[in-house]
Parts: C-alpha cells; sequence; structure tokens
C-alpha cells in the first residue's frame, strides 16, 4: 500500500496529537493527584486541628465553630473555678534576669497545669503570673468541686517539690494563693473579632478572684468560699475564717481555709 | 499513615487464654474471626454477650445494613477505638470499597456525600456516643423529620449502644489492633477479596422483629429493654443484664455502683434510680448510697469496691491511652477474672445508660 505525503502527514499529525494528548492527560492526572493528596494532607491537618481544639472547648462549641463559624456561641452553666497567683511575684521579677525569670514561670506554669489536669480541670488562660482554671465546663462533672480542692492540694505538693529545686538553683523560693468558688456561670466564645477564646463568666469568676487576694490577708494559701464548701466531701480539713466583705458582693463572704484531706485515700484521679 | 493509627495504644492488659470450645462458638454464630475472644473468655455472661451482641449488630430489623455499618465507624470512630475501627476499615476493604474513600470517610466521615436521612441518624449516632449533652427529644423530632419510624430510631439507638458497648470492651482491655489494620494489605486477602466479598454479600443481613415473651418484660433496668421491645437486641440486652447480675465474680452491690456512678456522670436519672434501688436492697441506706455517689468515697466500701468506683467515673469520656494505664493500676488490686467483669460491667453501663436517655426521651 502506498502513502502519499499528505496521508503521511495525517498519520503524523493523528499520532502527534495522540501523543501530545496522552501527555497533557498524564500532566492532568499528575496535577489531580497531587492537588487531592494536598487535600487529603488539608483535611487530615484540618482533622488534627478539631481534635487539638477540643481540649480546649467542648466537642459541641468546636462542632458549631466548624459548622457555622465563630458566632456568639454561649452556654449557662455550673462550673467550679480556681483563681491562683504567685505572691510577691514583681518584686522577684525584678531581681532576676529576663531569661531566668521566663524559665521559673513557666517551670511554675507547667507543673500547675499538670495537677489541675490530672484532677479533670481544664486551664482556662494565664493571666501574668495568674492561673484561671475551670471544672465541668468542658464536660459534666457532679464531683467539680472535690476535684477542684484536689487540684489546689496537688498544686500545693507541686509547687513545695519546686521550691526545692529553685532553692538549689539560688533562686528564692515562690508561694501562691489560691482562691476556689463554685456557682453558676456563662461558658462560651468571647473575645474581639479578631482574638476569641472559650471562656467562663460571671461573678462566681470575680469571687474566685477576690477570694484568692484574700490569702494574703488570712496566711492561708487555699482558701474556698461557702458555696463551694457545700459539695465538698467532709474528709477536706476546712478551717473557717472570718466573714469578709468583697469587692462587688453585697453580703459578707463566709470562707475556709484548706488545711489538707484526711481520707485515707483520695477518691478519684 | 492514618488518624487513627496517631492514636498512643498502651500493649494489652491481658494475656490471651485460649478456650477452643468457645472460639469454635463464636466462629460458628457470629461467622468472624475468634481473635479476640481469647483475651476476655472464662466467664459465662461475658462470653454469651460477645455472641448475641455481635450477632444482633450483623443483623438489622428495619435499617439498611450499610447505615449500620456507617453508625459503627462513627461511634467508633467518636470513641478512638482503633480495633474496632480498624475491623470496620478491614470490613470495607475487603467489600470493595477503594482506600482512598475510606480515608476520606475516616478523616471526615460526616463530610462525605451522604443524604439528609443518613446525616440525620450519623449526626445523632454521635451525640449518643457523647454524651455531652445527652441526646433529648430534640434529637428524635430530628430523626423522625428525616424519615425514620419508632423502630428504626430505637434500631440505630441500638446498635450506636452495641458499638459504645464493644469500643469500651477493646479499648479498656487495650485488645491489638495490629493485625486488623494489616489485614487488607495481606495477600492471601488481596488475592481471594472477590471471593470474600462475594460469600460476605450472600450472607442474611435482616433480622426479623422479635418481641420479648412476658417473663423477659420484668428483672433489672426493665425500662431499658422494654423501649427496645421488639428488637433482638432487647432479648440479648434482657439475657446479659440477668446473666451480669446473677454473677459471682465482683458482688452485686460492687456491679450496682459501677451502673450509679456511670449513671451519675452522664446524668441520667433512669439507671441510676434502679441501681440505687439495689444498693438499698444490698443493704445501705439511702443516706449511705447519697454519700458514697456524691464524694465516691466511703469508708463502707471495700479495697475492691473503691477500685471500682474510682475506675467506673473514668470510663464515660476518656483518652484510650490514659484509660489503658488506669485499668494497669486497677489490676493491681483485682483479679484476672475481676479485672474483665468490671470493664465489662462498665461497659454494658455506659450502653444502657445511654440507652435509658433515648428512651426517657422518647
Amino acid at each position: 500500500m502506498d502513502f502519499s505525503g499528505i496521508d503521511l502527514a495525517i498519520h503524523i499529525g493523528v499520532v502527534g496529537f495522540a501523543v501530545g494528548l496522552w501527555v497533557l492527560l498524564r500532566r492532568s492526572r499528575r496535577e489531580t493527584q497531587r492537588l487531592r493528596q494536598r487535600l487529603e494532607s488539608a483535611t487530615g491537618k484540618l482533622q488534627n486541628l478539631q481534635l487539638a481544639f477540643s481540649r480546649f472547648a467542648p466537642d459541641e462549641v468546636v462542632e458549631r465553630v466548624i459548622a457555622g463559624g465563630i458566632g456568639d456561641i454561649g452556654e449557662r452553666k455550673e462550673v467550679t473555678i480556681i483563681f491562683a497567683d504567685l505572691v510577691d511575684f514583681t518584686a522577684l521579677s525584678e531581681q532576676v534576669e529576663p531569661t531566668v525569670l521566663v524559665g521559673i514561670l513557666n517551670g511554675y506554669f507547667d507543673r500547675m497545669s499538670e495537677a489541675i489536669s490530672q484532677h479533670r480541670g481544664y486551664v482556662s488562660t494565664f493571666i501574668g503570673d495568674g492561673i484561671l482554671a475551670l471544672f465541668g465546663a468542658l464536660s459534666p462533672n457532679p464531683w467539680q468541686g472535690n476535684d477542684a480542692v484536689h487540684a489546689a492540694l496537688a498544686m500545693r505538693k507541686a509547687l513545695a517539690s519546686y521550691n526545692r529545686e529553685l532553692v538549689e538553683r539560688n533562686i528564692p523560693e515562690l508561694s501562691i494563693g489560691i482562691g476556689l468558688n463554685r456557682g453558676m456561670g456563662v461558658a462560651g466564645l468571647v473575645g474581639s473579632r479578631d482574638l476569641k477564646e472559650f471562656a467562663f463568666v460571671g461573678r462566681t469568676v470575680n469571687v474566685a478572684a477576690r477570694v484568692q487576694d484574700l490569702t494574703r490577708q488570712h496566711s492561708a494559701d487555699i482558701i474556698v468560699t461557702a458555696a463551694l464548701k457545700e459539695s465538698l466531701d467532709p474528709c477536706f480539713q476546712l478551717r473557717a475564717l472570718p466573714t469578709t466583705r468583697v469587692k462587688g458582693v453585697a453580703e459578707p463572704l463566709s470562707i475556709y481555709a484548706v488545711d489538707g484531706f484526711a481520707g485515707a485515700d483520695e477518691a478519684v484521679g | 499513615m492514618t488518624l487513627m493509627r496517631e492514636i498512643d495504644w498502651e500493649s494489652c492488659l491481658l494475656e490471651p487464654r485460649r478456650d477452643p470450645k468457645f472460639e469454635r462458638r463464636f466462629r460458628r454464630e457470629t461467622g468472624r474471626s475468634s481473635g479476640p475472644v481469647s483475651y476476655f473468655s472464662g466467664t459465662s455472661w461475658i462470653e454469651d454477650a460477645t455472641v448475641w451482641f455481635n450477632v444482633n449488630a450483623s443483623k438489622q430489623v428495619s435499617i439498611e445494613p450499610q447505615l449500620a455499618g456507617l453508625v459503627g465507624m462513627i461511634v467508633s470512630q467518636d470513641n478512638s477505638c482503633r480495633f474496632c475501627f480498624a475491623e470496620t476499615r478491614a470490613f470495607l476493604r475487603i467489600l470493595g470499597m477503594p482506600e482512598r474513600r475510606i480515608s476520606r470517610l475516616e478523616q471526615d466521615l460526616l463530610a462525605e456525600e451522604f443524604d439528609a436521612r443518613e446525616c440525620a441518624a450519623l449526626e445523632f449516632a454521635r451525640r449518643f456516643s457523647r454524651s455531652n449533652p445527652p441526646p433529648d427529644k430534640r434529637d428524635l423530632d430530628a430523626l423522625r423529620a428525616a424519615g425514620y419510624d419508632e423502630l428504626q430510631i430505637i434500631e440505630i439507638a441500638s446498635i450506636a449502644g452495641f458499638f459504645v458497648f464493644f469500643n469500651r470492651v477493646t479499648t479498656l482491655f487495650a485488645l491489638p489492633p495490629y493485625a486488623k489494620e494489616e489485614l487488607p494489605d495481606r495477600w492471601v486477602v488481596r488475592f481471594f477479596r472477590p471471593v470474600i466479598a462475594f460469600l460476605m454479600s450472600r450472607s442474611d443481613h435482616t433480622a426479623r422483629l422479635e418481641p420479648l415473651e412476658p417473663d423477659e418484660q420484668e428483672g433489672i433496668f426493665s425500662q431499658v429493654v422494654l423501649g427496645l421491645d421488639g428488637l433482638p437486641f432487647a432479648r440479648s440486652l434482657r439475657k446479659t443484664l440477668d446473666g451480669m447480675w446473677a454473677s459471682p465474680v465482683l458482688t452485686r452491690r460492687a456491679k450496682a455502683l459501677v451502673v450509679a456512678v456511670v449513671a451519675r456522670t452522664l446524668g441520667c436519672p433512669l439507671p441510676e434510680k434502679e441501681a440505687t434501688e439495689s444498693l438499698l436492697d444490698e443493704g445501705l441506706s439511702v443516706e449511705q448510697v447519697d454519700g458514697i455517689l456524691a464524694h465516691l468515697r466511703s469508708p463502707l466500701l471495700d479495697a475492691t469496691e473503691k477500685v471500682v468506683v474510682s475506675f467506673a467515673r473514668e470510663t464515660v469520656w476518656y483518652e484510650p491511652a490514659r484509660i489503658q494505664q488506669l485499668g494497669r493500676n486497677a489490676m493491681q488490686t483485682l483479679s484476672r477474672e475481676e479485672f474483665i467483669e468490671l470493664v465489662t460491667v462498665a461497659s454494658v453501663a455506659n450502653m444502657i445508660c445511654r440507652l435509658g436517655i433515648v428512651v426517657g426521651a422518647r
């Protein structure tokens, strides 16, 4: 069979077109594959992010944010608050080098956060050298009061251990004031348009902060309110302190210093 | 690397103890591999429950098998159960679902292109499993609005309940998931996959309605069981609860404490009331029960009960590695048989409390 020049050109053209199409298809498939991998990787990262977020806010809040964006999400619930602050930390901050100071502070936060999370608490925020922790905010916890006071006792113990390390390094010991209160408030996403965090707001938090201030006045490192005392295990060794007026609360507060726990063992944790 | 494989998982808390007779029975009645059962065989009610619930989970009265599988997958994912998830994954791979689609399902089950009806069931299953907050009437209304009738609703809840139970059994014992995770990639499985898939697709996935007999309508936690009346699962649950209550391994008081603590944690009044009544029958006063449940501690509790009460609370919401470490601690006080029974009772308690919430909301 004879091929004319035109036939040959047509054949070459068809073959060239097919090869070109094949190359394009291959490139397109490779590109699709690459995009799919990126998409899967991004989805995986998002899923990891969701898991990470669930440590900072209740699952329901995380899902509502994912489904509908950051809107006004809030819920009224009963929570126990720990408000902890270092005593005379400002004076210490003027005595040591900034890098040393940051190291001291980070070591302190690590140990306190560990004590809190071991007892099912959630560190809501660090305020300077202060710590605000919530119990019963992420999931319902009928034993939140006991958990919070056990956490406070664990913080006391952890700080004593940390102080031994600091003394060995010729650094002054730290001392702490912890105020605890229980009550209703609103848990939700609060903040500006650019920066939001899961937080618990209401008088319960303010009272915990005021009670923390009272630790210096009464020379007691852990103080609980009567509102929290009601739900506590009778094995906690509490010492009644004089009723005290605090800013923002009409009635004088009944408060108690926590000396220890007399039970043979801690029930949980 | 899949996300589920990234979950920290302790080495198994139990040594396997082969029981060829039970393993044969398990294979014969469920049609599944008996590998995992050697870890916790030995107590008759637990063996029976394992067989019955597995049979129930594979046969449905009113919903499609594929939906049942997806409900299982989402609950297992929610409970971070590597073992159950690996099993479901292997099942889907053998049935012919591409690895890429399974990975997408794994990364975001609800983002898949399910219809509104399927999505409603999966949303409900996740809420049921999580129970934070527990499902309520609005969740059941959402299922009704999506077209499910009352029987289908309790069947979805019972399948989610089975996985709440089985996820806990496998996670709390830290059953090794590695063989399941690698199963679909074994050359034998890949070679014979079409044959296995054909045989699996031919097996009967339908069950008939089985109303409870009058004598099955009474007993411990009967209100929950009656709420599931009609499903074969209700009968299995009735027999399981009776067997669990009669078992001599842990005292009835210890078992009632487990249920009461789980119910209190979840805020589930129906089972808590029944568990409390059982504790009163066991000789405790109302004040004593209130005291124990208020603080999870009491001089009235013996060494076993102290462990049981602490551990029960942790089984409601957990991270696998942490609950597995707590299990290891509990084994220092309990015998193997007691630990196996504690884990199974706690798993049953988690199931019936969540089912109790649904039954109460109806």
